[in-house]
Parts: structure tokens; sequence; C-alpha cells
């Protein structure tokens, strides 16, 4: 645990590295949909409910969002 | 039974898609088929998975969602884990009812939803409430989440008073499962009045932070930290395992902590239309499960209309400290005192193939689709399973061998799913 951790808090304080990475006329392609992560929330639901039920492990699966990085 | 237990687990991932679905007012169908291999002669394990969801703006910053989705499952199990516990399969079939309803409040930069969920079937019954919040930090490129769910579950169980755990009987699909009100489970007495069947409690606390950090103008990446706490039965109450002579209820620690780590990369392809996509996860438990899973897909436009997705996934987990090949409990007694016959309990390799195929109609000017929507998009997804069930001890000295110590087993093409779904927005 300490382990699983200590690896979050070092990568997200390098991915905070590129807070101006990207500027608003940039987004065109992280605004695309294939880019968001969990696109298809009724798609990610089956197949959790599909695999809790084939393997022990389970969660993990992120909050969707992504693409253009904004709510 | 088979697939309630996942049903609090999933309800997590409905509280933290609030709202994320749609940017405008929308529904969504999906209707999954899932079909798995088994042994004994009784007929393999069909799912049938529908879901509805819908979103509406219920003014300028507040979005309500609500949805439903059933499981009807029908197939074999086995009824002991033994080193044949082949020749104990018998059909049954249940099916499990799930609504949720959620309310979101959007601002420029953050969100915060709650959510509720109820989920109904026979022999299970699930109650669960959650939030999440997120914020864009300045400049737009990071997004920080966090989640927490808190689930009451109910199992119905056999009535075992005081007896040990050896002496414990198992429920049988015979033994009533009473209910008050639908949702809250009730004991029930047998014709002497004595208690038959009881129900347990189960309680699911679940939380989870994302960062989601934009990398470049054709990258973004996301990181996510998840724990979750189980407290209360979670043993199957049908599964009965062979410890010597005696074939007792299986028995489960009742406490469960899991931990998750998990990254995810997203990369445009400019020149190719399409999108690369890379994922992997570190799991970790208090019962000694651990497992890393890595996933690869490829997202590509096919014209301006059709979208075509393909993945491979591979995932491999170590056994429970307490999960014995059947041939060790039935020679050996129990690992301590608690003894499984619970496949997801024991060292397994698991890999999926799928590809997904979406036809996409967007409105343009003022035409709409079907005269009605902004986008109209059909999906039709398919995943092909291959599982390779490990030892969990020593092999060479195991004489009653591990081929059919569960239904599924020697059988390395597994199952598969068949998804079809639509979803529109206005």
């Amino acid at each position: 645990m300490p382990r699983l951790t200590a690896l979050f808090v070092l990568c997200a304080a390098l991915a905070g590295c590129g807070r101006y990475a990207v500027r608003p006329n940039e987004k065109e392609f992280l605004a695309d949909p294939v880019m968001a992560f969990d696109g298809d929330p009724q798609e990610a639901s089956a197949d959790d409910h599909v695999l809790t039920n084939r393997e022990g492990a389970a969660g993990g699966a992120g909050a969707g969002g992504g693409g253009c990085g904004c709510n | 039974m088979q697939l309630a237990r996942t049903a609090s687990l999933v309800a997590f991932a409905a509280v933290v898609s609030i709202g994320v679905a749609h940017a405008d007012d929308g529904i969504d169908v999906n209707t999954t088929w899932y079909q798995e291999q088994r042994q004994g002669g009784q007929g393999g394990l069909t799912v049938i998975h529908p879901q509805l969801d819908a979103t509406v703006d219920v003014g300028e910053h507040s979005i309500l969602s609500f949805g439903y989705a059933a499981d009807a499952v029908t197939g074999a199990t086995a009824k002991v884990y033994a080193v044949d516990a082949v020749s104990t399969a018998t059909p049954f079939s249940d099916l499990r009812h799930e609504g949720n309803l959620g309310l979101a409040f959007a601002g420029r930069r953050s969100k915060l939803a709650v959510s509720g969920a109820v989920g109904v079937e026979r022999d299970y019954l699930s109650l669960s409430v959650g939030a999440t919040g997120s914020v864009d930090l300045p400049g737009k490129n990071t997004n920080l989440a966090l989640a927490y769910s808190h689930a009451r579950d109910q199992v119905c169980d056999k009535s075992n008073g005081e007896l040990q755990p050896l002496e414990r009987r198992a429920l049988t699909g015979a033994d009533p499962c009473a209910k008050d009100y639908g949702v809250f489970g009730k004991d029930t007495v047998d014709a002497t009045m004595t208690l038959a069947t009881t129900w347990r409690d189960l309680s699911i606390d679940t939380a989870q932070g994302t960062l989601t950090q934009n990398l470049s103008p054709t990258t973004v990446m996301q990181l996510s930290l998840y724990g979750q706490v189980l407290d209360g039965f979670q043993s199957n109450p049908y599964r009965q395992v062979r410890v010597g002579p005696n074939e007792p209820q299986e028995h489960v620690p009742d406490t469960r902590a899991r931990v998750a780590i998990s990254i995810k990369l997203n990369r445009y392809l400019r020149k190719l239309h399409g999108a690369v996509h890379l994922s992997g996860r570190a799991y970790s438990d208090n019962w000694g499960v651990t497992s890393g899973t890595v996933e690869l897909a490829y997202s590509q436009y096919i014209g301006d209309s059709l979208l075509l997705r393909v993945r491979g996934r591979a995932y491999q987990q170590t056994a429970a400290t307490f999960f014995k090949d059947a041939f060790f409990y039935e020679t050996e007694s129990t690992a301590g005192a608690y003894f499984t016959g619970d496949r997801e309990l024991a060292p397994v390799r698991n890999a999926v193939i799928g590809g997904k195929l979406t036809l996409l109609s967007v409105a343009e000017d003022e035409h709409k689709v079907w005269g009605l929507f902004d986008r109209v998009d059909w999906n039709l997804k398919t995943d092909v399973f291959l599982l390779d069930e490990l030892p969990a001890d020593d092999e060479a000295a195991n004489l009653g061998g591990r081929a059919t110590q569960f239904l599924t087993s020697d059988q390395l093409l597994d199952a598969f799913e068949l998804q079809l779904g639509l979803r529109t927005s206005w």
C-alpha cells in the first residue's frame, strides 16, 4: 500500500508539470470522442460486470472524463 | 447470486459516471449477451444484461439521470468444490433488477454529483449511495476527481445458528428468502417454528481519486487510486467445499480490504485519423490476491460515419492465501480457518480479444438525425475470453488433478460477449 501511494504521488507530480502543455486552441484532437476515457459508461459498466465475476480484482477503472481535460 | 456480488461494485462505476455520459439530454440503451462454456452436461452459463439510462437537464446547471438494468442468468453451477466438482453440476436460473437515480450540478470548472441505487433479486439485496466531485485546475489541462460510495447489502443464508464452520449447511434453491417491502430481508421459519433462513449483512465502502492530465495536443493521461473495504458475509451461501469427509458451506473472512492503482494513456494519431489507448493496473488485497492487468486498444475512423476499435487485454492473479486446489482440501483439510471453492480466488490468467464497430450519425446545420437528435450512435461489440487456470499447490503432489475441480476447467476458449447499443443525444 505505501509503495502504491508513493507511485501515485510521483506520477501525479510528474503529470502536474504539464499544466501549460496545451493551449485552448490546440485541443481539437483532445476533444475528439475517441480520446475520452470510458466514453461509453454502459459499455464500461457491462464489461466490469463480466470481469469482476471472472477475476478476483476489482476497481481502478478511473472516473471517465478526459479528452479535452475539462468538465 | 452468481452475478449479485458484483452489483455493488458496479454501482460504484455508475456513481463516478454520473454526468459523464452526456453533455446534452440523451437516452442510451444497451444489451449484453454473455455466454460461457461449462462442463457437466447441464449446459453453459448464459447472461442477458439489458441497460437503459437517461440524462435530462433540469435547469442551467443541474443534470438529472436515471437508469435501469437487469440480469437474466441461466446455466449450470457446481454444488460442491471437489476434485470431481463436475459430477455435482446442477442447473439454476436467477433474475436481478437494478435501478439508479442521480443528480449532478455542473459549474464552469467543477461538477458535483450524488446518486443512489437499488438492486433486488431472490437471494441478494443492495442499497447504495454515492457522491463524486471533480474540478478543472487553471488552464483546464488538469482535472481532479474524488468519488465515494457506501453500499448496504444483504445476503440470504441458511440459518446455521452457532454451528462451527465445518458444520454449516449451505443454502439451496428450495429455501425461502423472504423480504419486507421488496428491498429489506426478512427471516423465515419452517413448519416447526425453527429459524430456516436469515439475511446476512455486507457493507461496502469504496473511494477513488482520479487525476486526468493533458500532456500534449494529442496525448492525455489518467491516474487512479482506488480503495475498497468490504465488511460482512462474503461467502457464496450455496457453495459447499469437500473438506475431508465433510461438505460444509464455504467460509471466507468477513473483512476484505483492496487497493488498486491504474494508469491510462490515450494518444491521437493525426495522420491515421485514429487513436491508440494503453492502460495498466496493479491490484492487491488483504486476502493475498495480487494481480496485474495490461490493455492495448486502437480506434480508427473509417470515413465520416464509422469508427472501429480493436483491443487486447491480459490479466493474471495470485490465489488467496486460504485457497487450495480441491485435492488438498480433501486430503489435508483447510489452510487455517477458511476454505473456498471460488474460482475468483484461484490463480488464473485471463485474456480478452475483441472489437467494436460504431455507426456515427451527427446532425448537420439544421438537419437533425431522424428529425429529432443531435447525435445517434449504433454500437456492435464482441469480446472473446480465454482462461488459463493455474495450480495453487504443488502440481506433482496433486494426485486428483485439477481438470474437473471447476466447471470451467480445461477449456482455453472460455466465453464470448456480444453487445448491441444505441446512444442518442438532443
